[in-house]
């Protein structure tokens, strides 16, 4: 009797499994070592770890770093590049920028295929789509052969502008896997038909790339699983907040290359609507860094900007997540000028921070928290001790006695600085896009986002904070909360007065045909489809466009002009109705409905007095100073519970802060729920 | 980490929170113009953002702003100051693009908005970004013609656009009225009216949080605090004086002879002066650059070897930047500038580069290619276009070689590294031009032991085009991209008419204003950079991986490297170097190197004429500078270009 969905994160270093038991509404949770050299292992170990047999399994949903780790370490199949003639340099050249501006040493990552496997051929087709050359086919006859010669295990094909008319891409394709049978192929045309030949150039190579490693990677994942028991399909997260069946995977390689961290993103707007919030800011935050995202009425923002490595953008849409280099582990440091700052650089998790007393030398916000009470010198259930005293000198040495503060002061400081730099990444995406936080919920997880979350929504004037009730694993819950996900879109440039509604329509209709027919691939059946149309515009004249959603069947335009000049007013503070307006592009989120678990709803057990672990001194500046602080156990406090802080919960894999004054209620799914007061209140 | 010893009178987390805050403020405007900004200049990443004291002292300047404006931002805001004095109000907001008060060229405009709380004036936001024509003889407004700037564009002194809220529409249409395209310059207008609108708001909040008393002392300590930053790095080092020159490469009027650009730097102690003096009078084509540009070279050279140090006025405190009068690096009005980013600005960042490679030679860069500008403007008669088109485009290029690093391909000018090229498809879409190729060029990176990165080619035909010019803004055709601590030059700048056919043309590097027709065809280099280190210290296994993938030819790693290979099967990249012959080869270089250097330029002539040497090895192996045009040495250029030569390579050759 299968009865388990699982969801598995693999990370960098551990391997999370996430199980729900469909028939009790539960949840456990394994942590395992991550196995990069064979991926599969960990994750069959972690299912092991879990207690579940394969065949009890009916739905497997993950988040991998396969695609990352290839790209990163260009691990990758010997991949050519096939373009037009002229044109073979178009992704060394990129749009020429450098991301470090200043510094002449930092150097942008080199292609992903070198320059002796770019090739050439002649072909030409201009901006209309009219064929000024044929395919040469002498040519590609003899380049395929001389790829054969190479051992070319994958192959790219880029030519220009194919976005307009991929006749001559697909006639390449076709002689490729004529001479070269078994070998990858993908062609721009068919993988982002969107104008830009670096951009396209770039999407697809990254596909060509990862095609072949992701594949067998999928293959191999699929026969083990298969082997054990296993019958169902095994989905991949990718970028764009969904996932994909094996089947499609080869055809949309690239979008797999950054797939775990949409996974937090996912989970984080999950638990808000869960808890009945609409607009959300996720905030997971770890030893390292912190990855912020945003939902607004009820949708996670979506890019199209971005890469693994900078100059090499990937075209498909993506969750927007702001990282940065903010974490437990983050150094403070007073530089040359005399200024206290607080990370990128980050004792990680080896040497750790002082208190840890695996040889780090400088202050972390870990050590300030431990000096401050919040944090216990008794970790996971009392596996780890931190040392309190080795965090007290090393701040006192290294940042007290220069700013001639007290040890609490300076522990202060440094947190108090770490929380402006994370406030800064929370208005980069909501108040410099045009939301406004005092309407949104911050969902804190990772590590260490409770620990520092309602502080952060207090700086923010963010009035609710949720912490999810297993904030270290929130991520993998997110591989279990999606749908099968795929997004079709081209590029359309027209002036929205010659465009014809009936044109429009039929221009859609043609991008959900092939929409559905993806899905239906994937096996989804067609009253599970759902299909979303977008329209990117732009004022005429203007670089950059905005996309706005459109109904399924558009009767007029002046619903979707509106809905663009509100966008505009919103995002950028103006708009001007006045204007001329044209459409840049369209797109179809194609959405496969796969079912979702319904997460256990608690009865209240025990009291909150029962749940008092002691009571401890903790520093509130808010307080002026410390302040005698219960600390609770989180397992065992009772759902439906209300306390007002200072307060500490604890738990195996986090500890939520609750500063003086801020109402936590614990909801029926045990989600913590912050009611933060406004200043002055 | 050192201790501190300066006392600030804001606590630490005060102090960092409102300059990140800073930062942020900033580089929030930089990011709403590029999101709705009209000007592709301006998309592509040539503008900046700063927010300047009531004083117009830079507080914070943007973390991704084009190195080009570094430096003048608060030229501007304080020419608005000495202009309007008690005159200015809330609500009002002020143009300005004059070169000759602290701008750079007239395609730069800065809207300045005065910031106020409570009726006192706290502060200035102000962006500055490339439109993309300001009217003039020419489109792009590049007329490399003019001698002044009357026929170059609309000159805009300090005028206010909004007045206490006010749009003053007969001013802004005045204004535009005299530029092509004037819908899309209101646009720009208003998109950068509208950020620095929400960096003030911004402002204001925060001094509604920590109170204007505070916020007003972080403006003032962030510039201290910049300021010690760079003094306590200036101060590490040695003290002395180092001096170089670099070169434009003629004054039209002129002819043969390259145009001196002399930099002297002094560390003194804490402190850096820059003195130009020396450098040539003002020229007679729009090269020359203005005092607000040659000081934004001085700030973007020396920021290089900084890059960590943020940008403010605190900055500029450090620097102590002479620049002579009516000189080609101080140019007066009305002589024209607007080409000084081709022109002095580089030549001057480049200068600086090469003294601070002396100094801190584990930073060390040679010589990058040159800024280069192609414009054609005309009718386009394509099949449903009847319309006037801009076909206006820049290259990347080569780098120089670095410290045990070879140097960049294909990177964006040091003008801004920041700005992209343009993809061809957008190109296709908006004008009558197929591209016809946009490669890197086979050895075209300086040799030395560690390369120039390799130039750029494009080129394209032209199709349904009516009533056509095209103008070309460059240089570096004669002064060619030099190498350091022995390394070799690259290749020469300059465009070509219908290369290959029987009509062919060379350009130059400088024109405006030529004629072409339907079916002409274009193309032009970007240089690659110079080399770093002798070149015959190369390790021959990157010579002959190189060679594998394109970036050197097997003939020229043999002349350039003396480094010799056999292709076996180069369908599979099987090629062999030759360790006998290349050491035969590498001896044979360094026995004749000195002597092909100094020898006499009709020698050096007839050799070429007879087909026994190339373009390339009349620069590599001679330093002989030749006119494209005519196939002639140059012998003034030639005798000033190997007197660098010897001082930056054949002084380090220890043979």
């Amino acid at each position: 009797m299968s009865k388990y969905q699982l969801a598995v994160d693999v990370g960098g270093t551990f391997t999370d499994v996430f199980v729900f038991d469909s028939q009790t509404n539960k949840i456990s949770v394994v942590k395992v070592s991550s196995t990069p050299h064979n991926p599969a292992e960990g994750i069959l170990t972690g299912v092991a770890q879990a207690k579940v047999n394969m065949e009890d399994i009916h739905f497997f949903s993950h988040g991998t770093t396969v695609g990352l780790n290839a790209l990163i370490t260009r691990n990758l199949p010997k991949t050519a590049l096939i373009t037009t003639k002229g044109f073979r340099d178009v992704p060394e050249i990129r749009r020429g920028t450098r991301l470090e501006l200043w510094d002449a040493y930092a150097d942008v990552a080199p292609p992903y295929i070198r320059r002796r496997d770019r090739f050439e051929v002649e072909e030409r087709v201009d901006y209309n789509g009219n064929v000024l050359a044929p395919l040469n086919e002498q040519e590609a006859y003899e380049l395929a052969r001389i790829l054969k010669r190479r051992g070319i295990e994958s192959v790219a094909i880029s030519f220009i502008n194919a976005y307009t008319n991929g006749v001559n891409e697909l006639r390449m394709k076709e002689i490729i896997q004529q001479e070269l049978p078994g070998v990858y192929v993908c062609t721009s045309s068919e993988t982002l038909p969107e104008i830009f030949e670096h951009e396209r150039t770039s999407t697809t190579i990254i596909n060509a790339v990862l095609g072949p490693i992701l594949n067998s990677y999928i293959d191999q994942l699929t026969n083990e699983m298969k082997s054990k028991g296993y019958k169902g399909d095994v989905l991949v997260l990718h970028s764009g907040g969904g996932v994909m069946t094996s089947e499609t995977v080869p055809k949309y390689a690239a979008r797999v290359s950054s797939s775990g961290i949409a996974a937090g993103a996912i989970a984080g707007s999950y638990i808000a609507k869960l808890c009945g919030y609409q607009n959300s800011i996720g905030l997971d935050m770890g030893g390292t860094s912190t990855d912020i995202s945003l939902m607004y009425n009820g949708d996670l923002r979506i890019t199209k900007d971005w890469y693994v490595e900078y100059g090499y953008p990937i075209g498909f849409p993506s969750i927007e997540i702001q990282t940065i280099g903010a974490g437990g582990g983050s150094l403070a440091w007073i530089d040359e000028g005399g200024s206290l700052r607080n990370g990128p650089q980050s004792a990680g998790a080896d040497p750790g921070p002082v208190c840890y007393e695996k040889g780090g030398t400088e202050p972390t916000n870990t050590d300030a928290n431990v000096l401050l009470g919040r944090l216990n010198t008794k970790l996971l259930k009392g596996e780890m001790t931190l040392n309190k005293e080795a965090a007290r000198q090393v701040i006192r040495e290294k940042i007290g006695k220069p700013f001639q503060l007290s040890d609490e002061e300076a522990a202060n400081a440094i947190i108090k600085v770490a929380n402006a730099n994370m406030c800064d990444a929370l208005r980069l995406i909501s108040i410099r896009r045009g939301y406004d936080p005092r309407d949104f919920a911050l969902v804190a997880f990772g590590g260490a986002g409770a620990l520092h979350g309602a502080h952060l929504a207090k700086e923010m004037e963010i009035p609710t904070v949720i912490v999810p009730p297993f904030p270290g694993i929130t991520s993998a819950m997110g591989c279990l909360l999606v749908d099968v996900r795929h997004d079709i879109s081209k590029t359309y440039l027209k002036n929205v007065d010659d465009v014809t509604i009936d044109e429009l329509n039929e221009e859609f209709a043609k991008m959900e045909l092939e929409a559905c027919e993806l899905l239906r691939e994937e096996g989804i059946a067609d009253e599970d489809m759902n299909l979303i149309r977008y329209i990117d515009m732009r004022y005429v004249g203007q670089w950059r466009s905005l996309e706005v959603s459109a109904a399924r069947s558009i009767q007029t335009l002046d619903e979707i002009l509106e809905r663009f000049h509100q966008e505009h007013q919103r995002e950028f503070a103006f708009s001007d109705r006045t204007q001329g307006v044209e459409i840049y592009g369209l797109r179809i989120a194609a959405i496969g409905v796969v079912p979702k678990p319904e997460l256990h709803k608690y009865e209240p057990e025990g009291t909150l007095e029962e749940a008092l672990i002691e009571y401890r001194d903790v520093y509130f500046e808010e307080a002026g100073g410390f302040v005698k602080t219960p600390i609770y156990d989180r397992e065992k406090v009772p759902v439906l519970t209300e306390f007002v802080g200072p307060a500490i919960v604890e738990q195996m894999d986090s500890t939520t802060v609750v500063p003086p004054e801020v109402r936590v209620k614990v909801d029926e799914y045990r989600n913590m729920i912050m009611t933060i007061p406004k200043e002055g209140e | 980490m050192s201790q501190v010893t300066y006392k600030s009178k804001l606590d630490p987390v005060t102090f960092e929170v409102l300059k990140n805050a800073f930062v942020n403020l900033v580089d929030q405007m930089s990011e709403q113009i590029l999101r709705t900004c009209y000007s592709f200049v301006i998309y592509n990443r040539d503008f900046s953002s700063a927010f300047c004291d009531a004083q117009g002292n830079t507080v914070m300047q943007g973390t991704q702003d084009i190195s080009v404006h570094v430096g003048t931002l608060h030229l501007t805001a304080k020419a608005v100051i000495e202009d309007f004095g008690d005159d200015i109000h809330p609500g009002d907001v002020f143009i300005v693009n004059d070169p000759y008060r602290g701008g750079t060229h007239f395609c730069d405009v800065s809207i300045i908005r005065p910031i106020f709380y409570e009726d006192e004036l706290i502060a200035f936001m102000q962006t500055k970004g490339h439109w993309a024509d300001m009217g003039g003889s020419v489109p792009g407004s590049f007329d490399v013609q003019s001698q002044d700037h009357y026929g170059e564009g609309v000159r805009i002194p300090p005028v206010r656009i909004w007045s206490k809220g006010q749009y003053l529409a007969d001013v802004a249409n005045l204004l535009v009225s005299n530029m092509r395209l004037p819908e899309e310059r209101l646009g720009d207008l208003r998109a950068q009216a509208e950020a620095t609108q929400v960096a003030g708001n911004q402002l204001l909040q925060l001094i509604e949080k920590y109170g204007k008393e505070t916020v007003l002392i972080a403006f003032e300590e962030v510039q201290d605090y910049v300021e010690r930053l760079a003094k306590a790095k200036i101060s590490k080092l040695p003290n002395g004086t180092w001096e170089t020159v670099d070169y434009i490469d003629m004054d039209p009027e002129l002819g043969d002879g390259l145009i001196p650009i002399r930099v002297k730097m002094t560390i003194e102690d804490d402190m850096i002066h820059y003195d130009l003096g020396g450098s040539h009078s003002y020229i007679s084509c729009f090269l020359n650059a203005g005092y607000g540009a040659s000081f934004s070279a001085v700030v973007a050279g020396t920021k290089t070897f900084f890059p960590e140090v943020p940008l403010n006025s605190g900055f500029y405190r450090t620097l102590k930047v002479d620049l002579p009068e009516d000189s080609v690096v101080n140019a007066p009005h009305p002589i024209a500038v607007t080409g000084f980013c081709s022109g002095a600005y580089e030549k001057i960042m480049n200068a600086i580069f090469e003294l601070w490679s002396e100094i801190l030679p584990e930073r060390a860069l040679a010589c990058s290619f040159n800024l280069e500008y192609l414009l054609i403007g005309g009718w386009d008669r394509r099949p449903g276009y009847d319309n006037y088109f801009m076909w206006y485009d820049w290259m990347a290029g080569g780098h120089g070689g670095r410290n045990q690093k070879d140097g960049a391909n294909a990177l964006s000018p040091v003008f801004g590294v920041g700005l992209s090229v343009q993809p061809c498809e957008g190109q296709e879409r908006l004008s009558p031009v197929i591209t016809t190729h946009h490669q890197i060029i086979t050895d075209s990176g300086g040799p030395g032991q560690f390369r120039g990165g390799c130039g750029v080619e494009k080129g394209g035909i032209l199709t349904k085009i009516d009533r056509t010019v095209m103008s070309y803004c460059c240089d570096r055709s004669r002064s060619i991209t030099w190498g350091i601590f022995g390394g070799l030059p690259s290749n020469p700048h300059g465009a070509w008419l219908n290369k290959g056919k029987e009509e062919e043309q060379f350009l130059g590097s400088i024109f405006s204003g030529v004629k072409v027709k339907e079916g002409d065809s274009f193309t032009r280099p970007s240089a690659g950079g110079g080399g770093l280190g002798d070149p015959l210290k190369r390790d021959p296994q990157a010579v002959l991986e190189d060679v594998i993938d394109g970036y050197v030819s097997i003939e020229r790693a043999r002349k350039d490297y003396g480094v010799v290979i056999w292709a076996i099967d180069p369908e599979i990249d099987q090629y062999e170097i030759d360790e006998e012959a290349t050491a035969k080869e590498r001896e044979y270089i360094r026995q004749n190197r000195k002597q092909w250097l100094m020898t006499p330029i009709e020698e050096v002539q007839s050799l070429y004429d007879q087909g026994e040497i190339d373009s390339l090895d009349m620069i590599r192996r001679y330093g002989v500078v030749l006119d494209a045009q005519t196939g002639k040495i140059l012998p003034k250029s030639t005798e000033q270009y190997r007197e660098s030569m010897y001082k930056r390579t054949l002084k380090y050759w220890q043979d």
